[in-house]
């Protein structure tokens, strides 16, 4: 499964920039959603509306105020910041990054490094991804939704707490990636785990 | 896979089309026919009564996949009419013609699989429908209205534009679900027919996300300005 990254790419040239988008484009195993911007003052308010994953920026455009406070005081304390260098830059520029990209670097190189960044969600998709096919109880929740049950209700046949049933919901959507009753309808009639006539025609 | 340079007035309308099909429903939105021969994009706005630069900041906004409020210099730059005639046009596309069309071919291509599970899919299309409807009617039926308001120097005090910024909602989520569906659990045959729907699924999902995307970047700034000015 691929891993969706929202990666905003700061950085003045607009050829640097589109190189490194097509760069990233080729990367299988991610699915990148990218916003470019080209204005040092553009960083935090882009940041704070977007919410990306990972920034990618020119050290230089970090002016006025630090990776640290971009973290604090964004909204996004998660945030990867990654320097994008293609000139020598001073060793205590560098330190607060979480990674570097130089722009020899090879797509395998920027693979790695952005694996690297990510190796716990990597590892928990490809967990997830074995992990697809749901479960006897999971199977059992899935019919009590489709049947237009509320989660009290769910709770209270299965003998679970609302907040397991919950749990299990978010599971289930998560492994069959369908977050809508409606979608979970079509899944179970398809998949037979219901019939037409136990979910009543609407 | 399409040319992504900025297109310029001067350039001609055919060569914009021809790099960028999708470009052929912005013009038909902006009330712009077919026919226009080897006219430049500039002279065919003209000649169709649609703001120019309006016109260049939506296709060039697309062509960029960018997702980013404009400028505010852009955002004032841009004929608020001409906008709302745009977005206006792209609701009745997609609920008069897109989406009705879209159910006819797809119960058309399910009839190979279970009664129940047509049935099925063919409510789950119906519902999204209507949550569509939902979405475009409330923009059709508030928020429209009140920006017309604005254009003739009326603000109603009750309502503003950070409201709708606010509720605001992806409306293409539903419609990618239904895709993935067919695709990982469809029981029956499926045949030509069948991708049809699911290349119309993917291009209808697209374009409902970038029409999403303008109103968001291009028609809320440019409504933020208005208000300020009114």
């Amino acid at each position: 499964m691929n891993i969706n990254l929202k990666i905003l790419v700061a950085e003045i040239s607009s050829i640097v920039r589109s190189g490194m988008e097509v760069q990233l484009k080729r990367l299988s195993g991610f699915r990148f959603q990218l916003i470019e911007i080209a204005r040092s003052e553009l960083i935090q308010e882009t940041i704070r509306t977007h919410k990306p994953d990972i920034l990618i920026v020119n050290p230089s455009m970090i002016i006025g105020f630090t990776i640290q406070q971009l973290k604090e005081e964004c909204g996004c304390p998660a945030i990867k910041c990654i320097a994008l260098l293609y000139n020598l830059t001073d060793r205590s520029v560098l330190r607060p990054f979480d990674e570097k990209i130089n722009i020899y670097d090879t797509n395998d190189e920027i693979r790695q490094k952005l694996e690297q960044l990510y190796a716990e969600k990597i590892q928990n998709t490809a967990e997830n991804d074995e992990q697809q096919i749901l479960s006897a109880r999971e199977k059992e929740i899935v019919v009590c939704v489709v049947k237009g049950m509320t989660n009290r209700a769910i709770a209270d046949r299965l003998f679970l707490s609302t907040h397991t049933v919950i749990t299990h919901r978010r599971n289930i959507a998560r492994k069959l990636q369908i977050h809508s009753a409606s979608g979970l309808t079509v899944y179970a009639i398809v998949n037979k785990l219901v019939e037409l006539k136990e979910i009543g025609k609407q | 896979m399409y040319k992504k340079d900025r297109y310029r007035e001067t350039d001609k309308m055919s060569d914009l089309i021809c790099d960028n099909y999708p470009m052929v429903l912005v013009m038909c939105r902006f009330g712009i026919k077919l026919g226009f021969g080897d006219k430049t994009i500039g002279e065919t706005c003209r000649q169709n009564n649609v703001d120019v630069s309006t016109f260049m900041t939506v296709v060039n906004f697309l062509i960029e996949e960018k997702n980013s409020f404009i400028d505010e210099n852009v955002a004032k730059s841009l004929s608020v009419e001409a906008l709302i005639i745009y977005l206006h046009n792209a609701h009745d596309y997609f609920l008069n013609f897109r989406l009705p069309h879209l159910r006819a071919k797809l119960v058309g291509s399910i009839n190979d699989c279970p009664g129940d599970v047509a049935f099925i899919i063919t409510r789950f299309f119906d519902e999204y429908t209507e949550e569509v409807d939902k979405h475009m009617r409330y923009e059709e039926k508030a928020v429209f209205p009140y920006v017309r308001g604005l254009l003739e120097g009326r603000k109603d005090t009750r309502y503003n534009i950070s409201i709708f910024q606010k509720r605001h909602d992806q409306i293409e989520m539903k419609i990618i679900e239904l895709k993935d569906l067919l695709l990982k659990y469809y029981p029956g045959e499926g045949g030509h027919s069948l991708n049809s729907v699911l290349f119309d699924l993917f291009a209808t999902a697209q374009d409902l996300f970038t029409h999403n995307l303008i109103e968001d970047n291009l028609f809320i700034p440019a409504i933020l300005v208005l208000e300020q000015q009114t």
